[in-house]
């Protein structure tokens, strides 16, 4: 078999593993980690430059010294801490266990052939986290309710502008605007003892804890350009939510209180 | 006793907020008890300190250490990267109340309030607020990546 036809197939394989960790939320250093591990499985030594839209990657044949570059545009981000985890594992068996190349293939075929979550089960523990963080301002039970049930809407229509494949940004606004909409409702009626940690809580399922972190750490490691492209997404994400509440806050005229 | 019981429904509630998160992070679900002991420990020991006066940054920016500290003798226990309970765990300190005074402050200023006295009030609020805000930020992540960063030379050299 020719060494270019092995390298191009090499080459598919680690961008796609690569692709995956960057879609499913892994910092800049473990993608790295994981394309190095596996290409030196494969006998390879690899070399690669990495953005959120974009993988190119060069591969060089340990033995013959041949080389192969190629480019790979990244899917759209969708944050899947199990993938990872798998990612991880599969590269520490690889190293030990020294796989072959359809070894790694079959095993990447099981890792994205995983499910998520149940929506229902998501729509749910995400609704919880938002009473959670209520509490955590100092709201009561019904402050806690109003809270669960305004997140409980906005991820279902975030999730709902999601499948349809709009805009990110806009799909962050749309799930703001309607969970602030209804926890705006209970600062209009004033139920329970601090109806505003309610408005405040409710959209903060949004926040992008993931690319924040993500970013800093990037920064930390010396990947400035894709750590500032992470910022820059997160800063958006913030600005989509910030609209999205003034935009409800306006409509209930909440501006003359507190 | 009352506060005892505050203390504990507070941290189990920031567990509880931890566990969502991280299913909406779709973390393994060998994972989920981790998450939740992590959140419910940030939690606990954010709300001790800020009980003995320490100010919210600070608190949060210990708490956050804990979990960095933490997550990756626990990642080598269950076999999982440590991001995966570290990220969820430091979420329910995010400081979104401060976020939403900072914008309340933010919008008044520009389209209600037009007395002079109770502008200058206004832009104290949104400069309090606001870096506040950050300051939490950053302190959540530079307490929650250093320590990984300061133990990941163990990891590579298992390579």
């Amino acid at each position: 078999m020719d060494t270019s036809n092995r390298l191009e197939n090499i080459a598919n394989l680690i961008l796609e593993i690569a692709s995956l960790l960057m879609m499913s939320g892994a910092n800049t250093n473990r993608v790295n980690l994981n394309i190095d591990r596996f290409a030196n499985v494969l006998k390879c030594e690899a070399y690669s430059f990495i953005s959120h839209k974009t993988i190119i990657l060069t591969l060089t044949d340990s033995e013959t010294n041949e080389s192969y570059t190629r480019v790979r545009n990244i899917p759209p981000h969708r944050i899947n801490f199990s993938t990872i985890s798998s990612i991880s594992k599969a590269s520490w068996n690889a190293i030990s266990e020294d796989w072959s190349m359809e070894r790694i293939q079959t095993e990447l075929d099981q890792i994205k052939d995983q499910k998520r979550y149940p929506r229902i089960i998501v729509l749910l523990a995400v609704s919880f986290a938002g009473m959670g963080f209520c509490n955590g301002f100092g709201g009561d039970y019904i402050n806690m309710i109003v809270a669960f049930l305004s997140t409980f809407a906005g991820v279902f229509i975030h999730q709902f502008a999601h499948t349809k494949k709009y805009n990110i940004y806009l799909s962050v606004f749309l799930g703001s605007f309607i969970a602030s909409t209804l926890a705006s409702l209970g600062v209009v009626y004033n139920l329970g003892s601090e109806p505003q940690t309610a408005l405040a809580t409710s959209v903060l399922f949004l926040v992008p804890g993931v690319a924040l972190i993500n970013s800093f750490t990037d920064f930390l490691d010396g990947n400035f350009l894709i750590g500032l492209v992470r910022s820059t997404h997160g800063f958006m994400t913030v600005l989509a939510i910030a609209l999205g509440l003034f935009t409800a806050m306006i409509l209930f005229s909440i501006k003359f209180i507190g | 006793m009352i506060n005892a019981f505050h203390l504990i429904e507070f941290a189990i509630w920031s567990g509880i907020a931890a566990v969502g998160f991280g299913v909406l992070f779709n973390i393994p679900k060998k994972a989920i008890v981790t998450v939740f002991a992590l959140g419910f420990g940030a939690g606990f020991v954010k709300v001790i300190l800020m009980k003995y006066d320490f100010d919210i940054i600070a608190s949060s920016f210990i708490a956050a250490i804990l979990v960095g500290i933490l997550s990756t003798p626990l990642s080598h226990k269950i076999h999982q990267p440590p991001v995966i309970f570290s990220i969820p765990a430091v979420i329910p300190m995010i400081p979104g109340f401060f976020a939403y005074k900072t914008i309340l402050s933010v919008m008044k200023y520009t389209f209600v309030e037009q007395d002079n006295a109770n502008r200058i009030g206004l832009i104290e609020s949104i400069f309090s607020n606001g870096f506040t805000m950050i300051f939490i930020l950053i302190a959540l992540t530079i307490g929650v990546s250093f320590p990984l960063l300061l133990l990941r030379k163990s990891t590579v050299k298992k390579m």
